[in-house]
């Protein structure tokens, strides 16, 4: 994986303007405020449809829960966005630290559980009738969401405190560097 | 004024261990834990704002009811983990500006929150009233949020005994 991320090093550090802005007095901060924002916005609307398939105000049909998703898929957009410009500001501060690593791996998983359940579960749940119970898989994949949007918060909070330091000459590389390697 | 206050805090056993432990359960989870409360009070009110101000409509604004426990759960993780935090860092809050307008807007959030419920889920259609203040609820959300974020940014004394760095 040395390679692979040393690639995306110098891919990363190519994005010249906003590392630019980046550096000014409030970039960093500002963005940092965008990105919380859209966490809230995706963790809240999240949050809900999740505790929908988790059966709670089952008045409701899932389908109406549904209409929340965009929300949360508008609040995923903006985090992508303002999480690129603090990859393209310091990229190494990511590439090889640990807590974003799963970090992304979490967002990966809670990927894969979307496509799941867009896969196998929706046509179903979206016509359940008011009031009828969540089905066993629908009730998973709702809990296996907040578990991993959970764990996103969580790791994002921890890359602060896991930021590597350059690797020690004759250091062992493992499979993924955590620590900055030198092209 | 304060400093005897805030000596003699930051020298109690639980504020020097937020601040000195490397134990990952010390500072950092109570950092993610107060993230986590932030998208469910804020996240979820700014879900039923939003949907005051008119989307996702086909969900009835009542509904929205049985999530409020879900957000009180978030507004005292928060109370939790600040109050723990705070204890860790007096100084460094309590002399910043930014801070005061954080709690004010929190505490703003929260009042129209209460204003909102007693319209919101007994009406059926929403009012001019009741979506200025949904309005007036994300714009408080979001400034806590920004105001939170900050804090980091706009401190001056970082403990009682620290020369001021700004």
């Amino acid at each position: 994986m040395g390679s692979f991320q040393l690639w995306l090093e110098s891919t990363l550090s190519s994005a010249e303007p906003v590392a630019t802005f980046m550096r000014t007095d409030w970039g960093w901060p500002a963005m940092e405020s965008v990105h919380f924002i859209g966490l809230t916005l995706l963790f809240g609307s999240i949050a809900v449809w999740d505790l929908r398939l988790l059966g709670m105000a089952k008045r409701v049909p899932v389908a109406a829960f549904h209409r929340l998703v965009p929300f949360a898929v508008l609040g995923f957009t903006i985090n992508i966005a303002s999480g690129s410009t603090f990859l393209m500001t310091e990229p190494n501060q990511y590439i090889y630290n640990p807590a974003f690593h799963f970090k992304m791996l979490f967002v990966a998983l809670a990927g894969l559980n979307v496509l799941a359940f867009y896969l196998t579960m929706f046509r179903r749940v979206s016509t359940l009738a008011p009031g009828a119970p969540t089905p066993y898989g629908a009730k998973i994949s709702g809990a296996a969401s907040l578990v991993f949007w959970t764990a996103v918060i969580v790791c994002g909070r921890l890359i602060t405190f896991y930021r590597p330091n350059m690797c020690r000459p004759g250091a062992q590389i493992g499979f993924i560097a955590d620590c900055i390697l030198r092209p | 004024m304060f400093d005897p206050f805030f000596l003699w805090l930051e020298s109690t056993a639980f504020s020097v261990w937020m601040r000195e432990s490397t134990s990952i359960f010390a500072f950092p989870i109570i950092l993610a834990v107060h993230t986590i409360g932030l998208g469910l009070i804020a996240g979820i009110n700014a879900a039923l704002d939003l949907r005051i101000l008119g989307f996702a409509a086909r969900i009835p604004v009542v509904e929205f009811k049985p999530f409020l426990p879900v957000m009180w759960l978030g507004l005292w993780l928060n109370v939790i983990s600040g109050v723990a935090l705070l204890v860790g860092y007096p100084t460094k809050a309590l002399t910043n500006p930014v801070f005061y307008l954080k709690l004010s807007l929190i505490a703003v959030a929260l009042v129209i929150l209460k204003a909102v419920r007693w319209r919101a889920f007994t009406d059926d259609v929403m009012s001019g009233t009741v979506k200025i203040l949904a309005t007036a609820s994300l714009v408080c959300w979001a400034g806590a949020t920004i105001a939170g974020r900050l804090l980091a940014y706009t401190y001056t004394r970082l403990d009682a005994l620290a020369v001021p760095i700004r």
